[in-house]
Order: structure tokens, then sequence, then C-alpha cells
């Protein structure tokens, strides 16, 4: 079928968890359309791709399977069917993760003995226009910071004012408020576990829940319960 | 993010370890986000409005039922589940079952609901369950295992002398991790359907699906160190030639 | 540098190069009649048509004539609790003519099954069921006795 061409490059069943490409025969290409379960291997990790050499990373595998695995997965969507395995998008996108990691930590190790640098993307911590600190990933630039109007437009630099100082107060009494009723919640939830099983394991109890006063817990009036003397 | 609700959350390592699926097809299967903040400036940018508390029950999380029962608005009540040192009943072990119509009698641990403290045991401690019932059909009954609590229901059983007995965690000379009987002393060993999933039961037997890479192809050496970066080694390796020096560039 | 990181393009620098695109192309049905040589993706909202064609070329070695693409606004709707706006995010939609002569149609990937398959169960189901019928059917016509009682 000629109209099939595109499709059989797009969607035929590549040798897909693998980092070597692979010829296929035609009578596998289409054998899971339809299929209810496709079965499939892990996904690679990070010590199998450390063993590989740069060019055999570089075979696109991975992303044809999981250009292969979206397409097939929207059509299900559209037709209204039930996506086969989809966990195999997951152990794709593992996998490519695991991969870029892999070449990240060779070129750093380039870097690292040429320039002393890693070569990664600059970053600093910084203010926002909030006053909350937080993570400015440098970008690159033809012409010098000072010389770089638009950008000053831009990135304004912080100014303490009386209004950030309002916000700021407002937005740390929250995160105090919410940090407190959890542990309010926890304490509270220790005393029932107390109450529940008294016979538990008090040290897993005390890793569970490690910002807990168990000794505190107990002299709690709600602990114990209601029990008559003997 | 708070520990504690972190520890609720997750899926404890031997409720999904049959299933071998990856975590981060587990966590996208039961994650139910409603609203996300928009990219730009904001003051809370990764501000997430999602479902906090999940009800475990006999239902694997990435499973419909498991949304159903999870679905927006659903409540259940709270469940005080106790907290355990560490987990201890492994599919495939033998357990005697200490409560209920089964009281006394000693079965093979099938499913694991760590989330719970639960586990199933084979054949036992089981109540019928009316399935297929219509107008003109009472249905037929089906015998279906009832979860049993670790920390109270079922005791593991000392191979040596075929009762039950209480476990601790303690190492042999060799440094390896054992479960040792209180009572006799002796090692109750885990079992060899640990490993045991839904593809395979044990990692030697694995059948080979035809996008496997090959066991030989995955170990095969084919890295030489270089002093190069991957971009440079791939354009040496293309035959693509490129002099030009990049220009200043700053970055700020 | 970092993998995926695009540097900037200045004048007599290198020619720029991506070798670990992060970019993804879903083939997609087309929205509304397209030529028969006009293949239709989704595609991810990075992608200039320059990508495409690169992307198409060397990763898949399609010979494409033209690329057209367009941003497909999805639609916002309220949250009926809530009340808060959510909005699915954007779509950009790529128009790939392939060479003349050349023609695609999108394959049924979820064939219609003739045969219905039942399981274990539904048989064995449908078995008692049957059994049931039976038990009654035998035991309908007993004088002065109701239909349930045997022996």
């Amino acid at each position: 079928m000629a109209n099939l061409r595109v499709m059989c490059k797009l969607l035929k069943n590549l040798n897909i968890s693998n980092v070597k490409a692979h010829s296929i025969p035609s009578d596998r290409r289409y054998k899971n359309w339809g299929a209810q379960e496709v079965k499939s291997g892990r996904s690679w990790k990070k010590e199998e791709l450390r063993l590989k050499s740069n060019s055999d990373l570089h075979k696109y595998v991975l992303l044809k399977e999981r250009n292969m695995l979206l397409t097939m997965e929207e059509e299900a969507k559209a037709q209204i069917q039930l996506f086969p395995s989809p966990e195999r998008i997951d152990k794709v996108e593992d996998s490519m993760e695991n991969l870029e990691s892999v070449i990240r930590e060779r070129n750093v190790a380039y870097h690292k003995l040429e320039t002393g640098r890693t070569g990664e993307r600059p970053y600093k911590m910084s203010k926002n226009a909030f006053g909350l600190r937080y993570r400015h990933e440098m970008s690159e630039y033809t012409m010098p910071k000072h010389m770089n109007k638009d950008w000053y437009e831009e990135f304004r630099s912080y100014k303490h004012d009386r209004y950030t100082e309002q916000f700021l107060l407002k937005y740390r009494e929250k995160s105090y408020v919410s940090k407190r009723r959890q542990q309010i919640r926890d304490f509270n939830h220790v005393i029932h576990l107390l109450n529940r099983f008294p016979d538990m394991d008090m040290q897993a109890l005390k890793e569970q829940y490690p910002n807990v006063d168990i000794e505190k817990a107990k002299a709690s009036r709600k602990y114990g319960g209601h029990f008559a003397p003997k | 993010m708070r520990i504690t609700n972190f520890l609720f959350d997750k899926v404890g390592k031997w409720s999904k370890q049959f299933s071998n699926l990856p975590d981060r097809y587990i966590k996208r299967a039961m994650e139910q986000v409603y609203w996300r903040n928009p990219k730009g400036i904001q003051y809370k940018p990764n501000a997430v409005v999602k479902r906090k508390k999940y009800h475990f029950s006999v239902h694997r999380p990435w499973t419909g039922e498991f949304r159903q029962e999870n679905s927006p608005g659903r409540l259940h009540p709270k469940v005080f589940v106790e907290p355990i040192k560490e987990w201890s009943f492994f599919r495939g072990d033998r357990v005697e079952i200490l409560v209920g119509k089964d009281k006394g009698k000693q079965g093979i641990i099938k499913q694991i609901f760590q989330e719970r403290n639960w586990v199933i045991v084979e054949g036992l401690n089981c109540k019928l369950k009316q399935i297929g019932d219509d107008k003109e059909f009472s249905g037929v009954y089906i015998q279906e295992e009832k979860p049993l609590l670790v920390t109270t229901d079922v005791k593991l059983v000392d191979p040596s002398d075929l009762t039950a007995t209480t476990i601790e965690w303690r190492f042999t000379e060799d440094g390896d991790k054992v479960r040792v009987s209180t009572r006799t002393g002796r090692i109750i060993p885990i079992p060899a359907s640990v490993e045991e999933t839904i593809d395979y039961k044990t990692k030697a037997t694995y059948l080979e699906q035809p996008k496997d890479t090959k066991a030989d192809a995955v170990t095969e050496i084919t890295f030489e160190p270089k002093l190069a970066t991957f971009e440079m080694d791939i354009m040496e390796k293309m035959g693509i030639k490129d002099d030009r020096v990049p220009p200043k560039s700053f970055w700020y | 540098m970092s993998t995926r990181l695009y540097p900037i393009y200045q004048k007599g620098g290198p020619q720029l190069r991506v070798f670990l695109p992060n970019f993804w192309l879903k083939l997609v049905r087309p929205p509304h009649e397209q030529p028969p040589n006009v293949v239709v993706f989704s595609c991810s909202m990075e992608m200039t048509t320059f990508d495409i064609r690169n992307y198409l070329e060397k990763i898949y070695n399609i010979k494409t004539v033209d690329i057209r693409t367009r941003i497909h606004m999805t639609k916002t709707r309220k949250d009926p609790g809530k009340g808060y706006v959510v909005k699915d995010d954007d779509i950009k939609y790529a128009y790939v003519t392939l060479p003349k002569g050349e023609s695609f149609e999108f394959p049924d990937l979820f064939p219609k099954k003739d045969d219905k398959e039942e399981g274990d169960d539904q048989k064995a189901l449908k078995a008692a069921k049957q059994g049931y019928q039976e038990f009654l059917d035998k035991n309908k016509d007993r004088p002065n006795m109701p239909g349930w009682f045997t022996v």
C-alpha cells in the first residue's frame, strides 16, 4: 500500500527500547494494532547507558518509539478506545531521561577537564518582584547586561518597599500557619494511633512522625480514653 | 511538601512490586490534578489543585476501580494505619490465621496491600459474593478472599515445626538480613516468589519481548573515552566540520 | 553546555545544530478534509516549520514539499464546583505536504473485532444461567408444589 509509506516510518514496531536500531521484518509491523495488551521490558538504566558510545546513544530510537506511542494514545482517545499498556510511555520517558543525564555527565566531565567549569547553564538565586527567592536560570545574550535596556525592563531588580513587606508578612504567616496546623494534625493523629494500638512499635511511630513529641502526646487529656478502674 | 502527607500518598513498595510498573506510571495514573497555575510571573509558580488524600483499599492505585473509589468529591472515613518498622510478610509466605472462621488454618500469602497493612491469604478468610444477578436469575455466588491485618490477624509460620511464631529481623554472620523465629531461633527464609511479577516468575525465566534488547547487547561495551563533548563526537562521526568560533556572548 | 539548550545565533558563528531534540510529533487524523498528499501532525509548541522539516528528513527520512503550522486554541471551562477557570494546553498542528504522487490515508489503528471474544468468567456465568433455567423448567409442572421446591 503506497499510502502507508509514511505511516510505516512513524508507526512500525521499531526495536524500540533498544539503543541500536535493527532492521525489522515487515510482517511484524502492524501486530500491535488492536491488541489488548502489549508486553514490554523495563527501561534503560543509567549504568547500562554509560557503557554505550556517543553514536550508539544518538540513534533516535527512543524518540521514534515515543512518537509512535503518543500517536497511538491520541488516536485511542479520539476513537474512545483503551490504549493498551500505557506504562510504555513512562518507560520510554525514563529511558530518555537517563540517556540525557548520561550525556550530560560526559559533557560536564569534558568541560571540567578543559575549563574547570561544568559548562551547564549557569544560574543564581535571586529575588522576584514579590520578594521571594527563586532560581534564576541565566540566558545567553549578545550584549553585556549594562547595555541591555530591554532586559532591565523585564527583570527590574527587586525593590523592597512597603508593599512587598506587607505581602511577605502575610505570605510567611500563611506558610507558618499551614505548617503549624499540619503539626497539630499530626499530633492528634498520633494520639489516636496510641489509643487504637496500645502495643504499637514506638520506634516505628517516631520514625513516621519525627516532629511529634510522643511523651507530650501521652500527657494529653485525649490520650487514654474512658476506662473504669479495676 | 509536608512529609507526612507524602508518606501517606506513597504506594507501598511491596504493593506495587508484583505489577512491575514504573513508579512514574503509578504516580501519573493515580494523580488527580484539577487545576495547575499557568506559566508566567506568579507568586506561587507551581501551585496545583489536586486530590491530596487517597483512600486505599483492595484496588490497586493505577486501576479504574481505584479512580472510581477516589472520584472527585467522594470522601471516605479516616483510616488509622498502625506504623510498622519493617515489612515482613511477602508473597508466598506461609501464615497462620488468628481470627475469623478460618482461625488456626495455614495458607500462602497471595497479595499485599502495604498501605493498609493488609495481606490476602489464598483460599482462606473468604466471603461469598453474588455476581451476575438479574430479574430472572439470582446470580452465582463466588468465594472472595478478604484482606487480613498483618499486625493482629496473621502470624508467620516457623518452617521447622510448622507452628505460628513471632519474628525478628536479625543479621547473620555474613551480614545478610534474615527473619528469625523468636521461639525457636530458626531462620524463616524469604520465599523465591518475592521476585515474581506479572511478567515473569523469576528473572532468569523472563520471556523476551520482540522490542527488548538482548542481554549481551546491553552489556556490550562500546564506549571509548575521548576528549570531546557529545556534540563534538557526533559531528566528527557524521563528517561535519565547522571551524567557526562562536562570537562572545554574555550570560546573565 | 547542556544538550537541550538552544544557543543564540550570532553572525559569523557556527551553524546551530540540535543533536538531541526534545521535540515530539504526533500523527493525527486531520480535523478537516485534506488532499491525499497532506499529512497532519500535532507537534510540540516550540517547533518551527524548519524544525519540522529537519525532524522528518533527518529522523524519519521523509521528504517534504511544504509545511504550514497553526496553533489551535483550546477551550476554557469553569470548574462546576469551585468555579475556577481551567484551560487545556493549546495544540500546534503542522500540515505537511508530501511530494507529488505520494498519498497518505490515516490507518485504522483500532480495528473492530468481528467475533465477540468472551472471557472464561462470562462463559461460566452463561452456563450457570442456563442450568438454573433448566432446573426451573424441570420443576415447573408439579402439582401442589411451589416451583423452587425439590428434593
